[in-house]
């Protein structure tokens, strides 16, 4: 690691960006004229000379004290080694069925957002929209019965962190983000203020919304996928079942298609494999799919939820309380089973960086000291 | 600049040397002018298109040089005198009708006048058009001086007609652009018919039809030869062609051109009168060859002073060579022995050089302690690079396709083109360019580029054109991108002018070069009927423009994108401010990350200046043409602009 | 001042300055009025660069007989006039000789190089240092601010053509600037010019 702690656009360029790590979360994007975001990628347009910039303080990617952001954010006895911190696990759905049926999954995201909204907790929510040509794209939203139209995924990154270093500059004052986790990282980042003196207004975030995320595909090579498959027009929808994961449904105006998911994982960003977090541990609250004993198509209307903060307790409740979500029991062995799976992502992307590097010690932006990866370098 | 119709005979006048040529057309009476802008030619017809209401005049900007040339013969063909004007590459865009023309030879007096650039002052090329004398087998003129460029141009139009063959009439940017005292002569009364005469029999080029074509061409050369063989003798007697020293030089230099001002001059400084002859021919092909082998017998050394090539050079070494029995054998001095060089625009220090090389002369022009101080004071001015001038819609232009390209992320390019947008290659045009050739083949190339797919390039391709340029010679390069589905964009910098040269009209425009209302071509409609997928925006809007661009580098096939906004040099904009540009001080973050000076550093605009005492930006009053570009990519909201009333 | 001869012939005047700034016209203008008063002028001038930030040069040969060539000798210039101070320094470091004289306008337009932060721009003080090292006597004035006070930056060459009258090198008067003004200009615009002249005598000879 570098002597000094923060470096410029030179070095997140030749580190992060040439070194395929950029996992197109925005951070880096609308804080300055040189670092631009197109479709899924994030590119610098023009050289910047400075030593210190932010979009490599805040970047997820660049090296960063994880058990210092955890301190900041979460209750110390809150921490598990696997997922971060639980202050609750649940298993909720939107009680609204229209909303529901826009959403990817149950909802959840939406009716707490919504919630968030409608209450005054945050004034402006960014979060993703779906877009044109399964490219999302990142969108600002006021006006909480509107929160609904932005909710299914197509797999594909978009620089939602990009839209709130955009809103910071103006007037919203109590902003609420939807983040994938390295989104949810980058907020992190962002809210240990690293440059002290220029802070990117990170106080109006108010609320962090994470999703669970496994991989996110290069929008071009899924574009060729898809266009290989069907007429792109037809497609009304993508989906990976969790508890089966062996294809990807293509749903079209002509029924459902069935992708091997060899054929998708070849259409996985690079930077994936490189991530540690697969439940946004970064967050306020995390939002996920469902895994239940009756199968598939029950699950798919259900979201599993951990809480990791007060705020994010306190917001899941109003919610239970408003009837705006509904709630089931936990099956047995769920937590269990998605902190298995978390792990099994921990390890992927330290056996992968460690093979970048040819070396056990260089993580390259990963401390190997820290407690959520000692034992599992320890294990090979 | 009135003064170029005065009949008060006798008069001195400064004239700059293309001023002289108009002088000495009209004096010559001279009814048609044609030509295309480029530098230094375009002051010819811009002057002839000024007075032509008071001296009835037909005075065009043609589509290109060939079609000028055409203009041109036509006046000819039916009994007018005419001219047609271009640089030196103009010659080569032109020279197939030209090659032609000389099959049938010509009826009034017509000349071709090319005003060269050695040194490529303002010229992407250095070409000598000099030899298009000798490969067409037509006359060549070269005025010496000012009053020369104007009597010459008189006696060329009278000498094509009495030749019966156009005349190649050569000025260089020394003698076009420099402005010298001239004596004017008589105006002619001027009021000749056209009529174009056919009904005589064919091959009779005086009354019959004007047409080459196979069975005649062996015919017609011997008669233009003939008419070459002419000229031989009248050059002979020629005033253009002086010599001035002694009867035995020690050394003779044999010249033309500017270059005469500059070996006259080179010859004063050194005091060389006595030792040095110096020949200035204004006949340079057919040489005057007796004149020539007499003033070669009576000097063993000759020095030969031209520039660029050494077409005289070779020419007077083939006579010598010939001549040898009468002349004696020679040491020749010029670009083969290395004394003159090769390449460059030549100047009365170079010359002294050679002189000093040759004769073995001493001489510095400053004290050995000055040249040092001299010297060691030229670092201490900065250099100038090329940019945009303020207020040029180019600049805002090339940071969309910049950031068009640079978000595309394809490694897409430019292939640039003829004009001021050239400039696109250096970082005032964010260095997009990556080609640059001859008018029009910016698409041309790209048209080709684009059909590469095939073997895996998956490189956006751009070309990008002047609106000028787009009817000189980018429409053929579209129809074949259009016709074989090449994936390309061009994009059209439509400033309303030929800027580059001065703001010449051209087809697009609802003016002519007389001054009168003209139909004007639509370039947006000609692409639509090629075929091609169009879209327009304002390149102040840098947002839209973008967005435009972006969108069509993903598009399959041919398309246009016109990027519309009229040259900040205008008539109609020039000193006139849109907006009163301002920077905030308390606003301005300057180095700062968030910023790091996007406008200077980046935009690197004339009118906005980094204060380094202060640390933020500033609009330079003086120089600011108030455009507003650089308050749109302001990222703080610092740059404020206020619409001027 | 004798008004019948030159004190050289030729007499070698560059008048530089960066594109844009009216040196074309500065030129016409001083020429104009020698030549009323006989004298054969020779100009020699670089449009290319003019109006895209270039360095121009107006090279101008004053002479009693005929033209001479449009570029000047190395080390053979008399007087430079520079519209922009910088560019004094270039002409002088390549035409420049003991006995040369010089006035530059103080205002500074800065390269692009210099405004990307790509390269320095020199103080007023080492531009006034190199230009006195290089020149016999020299001047520099404020026309560019003195053309703001008549209410437009484009007088500042006719403020530098005043000058040059007022530096005494030249047999030219303001009545021969007041003939080649008059010659198609309007009454008023002529009278701001004359003015315009006068300002410029004066800096000098104050």
């Amino acid at each position: 690691m570098d002597e000094k702690k923060h470096l410029g656009q030179k070095e997140l360029n030749e580190r992060v960006k040439h070194a395929r790590l950029c996992t197109g979360c925005g951070a880096c994007v609308n804080l300055c004229p040189y670092q631009r975001a197109y479709e899924d990628k994030v590119l610098a347009i023009f050289p910047c000379d400075l030593d210190v910039g932010r979009c490599y303080a805040f970047c997820p990617r660049t090296p960063v004290d994880l058990e210092a952001l955890r301190g900041l954010l979460f209750d110390p006895q809150d921490l598990t080694p696997e997922v971060g911190a639980v202050k609750g696990f649940y298993v909720t759905r939107s009680r609204n069925t229209k909303e529901r049926s826009r959403a990817q999954h149950g909802g959840t995201v939406t009716a707490l957002m919504s919630l968030a909204l409608k209450e005054g907790i945050i004034d402006t929510a960014v979060m993703a929209d779906r877009g044109g040509t399964f490219l999302p794209e990142a969108v600002t939203e006021n006006d909480s019965r509107k929160v609904a139209m932005h909710g299914k995924s197509s797999f594909v990154v978009s620089p939602n962190v990009a839209e709130f270093n955009r809103l910071a500059k103006g007037s919203s004052e109590k902003i609420g983000a939807v983040a994938t986790p390295c989104q949810a990282l980058a907020y992190a980042k962002m809210r240990m203020k690293p440059i002290p003196e220029r802070d990117n207004n990170i106080d109006k975030l108010k609320l962090v919304v994470g999703l669970f995320c496994g991989w996110a595909l290069s929008w071009e090579r899924l574009m060729d996928l898809l266009a290989a498959k069907t007429e792109l027009a037809a497609i009304t929808g993508l989906d990976i079942p969790p508890s089966r994961y062996q294809a990807m449904h293509i749903y079209t105006t002509n029924g459902t298609i069935e992708v091997p998911i060899d054929e998708v994982n070849r259409c996985i960003r690079g930077a994936c494999h490189y991530c540690f977090d697969m439940t946004a541990e970064f967050s306020d609250i995390s939002v996920g799919s469902a895994r239940l004993s009756e199968g598939w198509e029950e699950a798919r209307g259900w979201n599993q939820v951990i809480v990791r903060t007060d705020l994010g307790l306190e917001l899941v409740e109003l919610a239970r309380k408003k009837r705006r979500l509904e709630f089931r029991e936990v099956p047995e062995g769920n937590l269990q089973r998605l902190k298995a799976a978390s792990l099994n992502k921990k390890g992927m992307a330290l056996k992968n960086l460690k093979l970048r590097t040819h070396s056990q010690d260089d993580l390259i932006y990963l401390n190997k000291e820290d407690p959520a990866f000692k034992n599992l370098i320890k294990g090979g | 600049m009135s003064n170029l119709l005065d009949t008060n005979e006798g008069a001195h006048y400064l004239y700059m040397g293309n001023d002289a040529i108009v002088r000495g057309a009209l004096e010559g009476g001279v009814s048609v002018a044609a030509g295309y802008p480029g530098t230094p030619s375009s002051e010819i017809i811009e002057q002839l298109a000024r007075i032509s209401d008071r001296r009835s005049l037909y005075v065009e900007w043609a589509t290109n040089e060939k079609i000028a040339t055409e203009i041109a013969a036509a006046a000819s063909f039916a009994g007018l005198r005419s001219i047609c004007t271009m640089k030196q590459n103009g010659v080569h865009v032109a020279s197939d009708f030209l090659l032609h023309l000389t099959g049938t030879g010509v009826r009034g007096g017509m000349v071709v006048v090319v005003c060269e650039d050695p040194g490529a002052l303002s010229s992407q090329n250095e070409a000598d058009a000099r030899y298009f004398a000798k490969m067409l087998e037509v006359p060549l003129l070269e005025p010496g001086d000012f009053q020369e460029a104007k009597d010459m141009m008189k006696w060329a139009l009278e000498l094509s007609e009495e030749l019966k063959t156009f005349v190649i009439f050569r000025s260089v940017t020394r003698m076009s652009h420099a402005s010298g005292n001239v004596v004017i002569g008589e105006l002619p009364e001027n009021e000749p018919r056209a009529y174009f005469q056919y009904k005589g029999p064919l091959l009779d080029f005086l009354t019959g039809p004007m047409v080459t074509g196979p069975g005649v061409v062996a015919y017609a050369r011997t008669v233009q030869q003939g008419r070459l063989k002419r000229a031989v003798s009248l050059f002979e007697q020629s005033r253009f062609n002086i010599y001035a020293g002694p009867e035995r030089p020690e050394l003779l230099i044999i010249t033309s051109s500017a270059c005469y001002l500059y070996s006259k001059e080179a010859i004063h400084t050194l005091n060389l009168g006595d030792r040095v002859g110096l020949l200035k021919l204004g006949t340079t092909w057919p040489l005057p060859e007796g004149l020539v082998r007499k003033h070669l017998a009576a000097a063993q050394k000759v020095l030969v002073v031209e520039e660029p090539q050494d077409f005289m050079e070779e020419n007077i070494k083939i006579l010598a060579a010939d001549a040898a029995g009468e002349v004696g054998v020679k040491t020749f001095y010029g670009k083969k022995s290395g004394h003159v060089p090769t390449s460059g625009e030549l100047n009365p220090d170079i010359i002294m050089n050679t002189l000093k090389g040759i004769l073995g002369i001493q001489y510095e022009p400053v004290p050995q302690e000055y040249a040092t101080k001299a010297f060691q004071s030229m670092f201490k001015s900065p250099g100038r690079e090329l940019t945009f001038c303020p207020g040029c819609p180019h600049r805002a232009s090339f940071l969309s396709l910049h950031n068009a390209l640079a978000l595309d992320n394809r490694d897409g390019f430019v292939c640039g083109d003829v004009g001021c947008y050239g400039i696109g290659v250096l970082p005032a045009g964010f260095s997009t360019v990556k080609t640059n050739f001859s008018m029009g083949s910016g698409l041309g190339l790209a048209t080709g580029f684009g059909k590469l797919t095939k073997f895996g390039m998956n490189q956006p391709v751009v070309a990008v054109c002047g609106d000028s340029t787009f009817f000189h010679a980018v429409m053929p390069a579209l129809v074949d991108a259009v016709h074989h589905q090449s994936d390309v964009t061009l994009v059209v910098l439509d400033n309303s002018g030929t800027a580059m040269t001065g703001f010449q009209p051209h087809p697009g425009l609802a003016v002519d070069a007389m001054g009168e209302t003209a139909p004007s071509i639509d370039i947006e409609a000609v692409c639509r009927a090629i075929g091609a997928d169009v879209a327009s925006s304002d390149p102040f809007d840098v947002e839209r423009t973008e967005k435009t661009l972006l969108g069509m580098l993903k598009k399959k096939g041919a398309k246009v994108v016109i990027l519309r906004q009229i040259c900040a040099l205008s008539p109609e904009k020039r000193g006139k401010k849109k907006y009163q540009m301002s920077v905030r001080e308390d606003v301005c973050i300057g180095e700062n990350c968030g910023c790091n000076r996007m406008c200077t550093r980046i935009l690197r605009c004339p009118g906005i200046y980094w204060d380094t005492a202060r640390k933020v930006s500033r609009i330079d009053e003086v120089i600011c043409a108030g455009c507003g570009v650089c308050a749109s990519v302001c990222p703080s909201g610092a740059i404020q602009k206020a619409e001027v009333a | 001042m004798d008004m019948n001869t030159l004190q050289k012939d030729p007499y070698n005047i560059i008048i530089t300055g960066v594109g844009g700034q009216g040196n074309v016209t500065a030129s016409r203008m001083l020429a104009g009025m020698l030549v009323g008063r006989g004298y054969s002028v020779t100009i020699g001038e670089t449009f290319g660069a003019s109006q895209r930030g270039g360095s121009v040069m107006s090279h101008m040969r004053i002479s009693s007989h005929g033209a001479w060539s449009p570029q000047i000798p190395k080390g053979k210039v008399d007087l430079v006039v520079s519209l922009e101070p910088s560019e004094t320094i270039k002409v002088l470091s390549g035409y420049g000789n003991p006995e040369t004289q010089s006035l530059s306008n103080d205002r500074p337009i800065y390269p692009v190089r210099v405004i990307a932060g790509d390269d320095k721009y020199p103080s007023m003080d080492e531009i006034r240092a190199t230009i006195e090292n290089l020149t016999a006597r020299s001047f520099m004035i404020s026309a560019t601010e003195e053309a703001l006070k008549l209410g437009n930056p484009i007088y500042q060459n006719v403020i530098m053509i005043g000058a040059v009258g007022g530096m005494d090198l030249l047999p030219v008067s303001i009545d021969d600037f007041r003939e080649v003004i008059g010659r198609g200009m309007p009454e008023d615009k002529a009278a701001v010019n004359v003015k315009a002249y006068e300002i410029g005598e004066a800096l000098v000879r104050n």
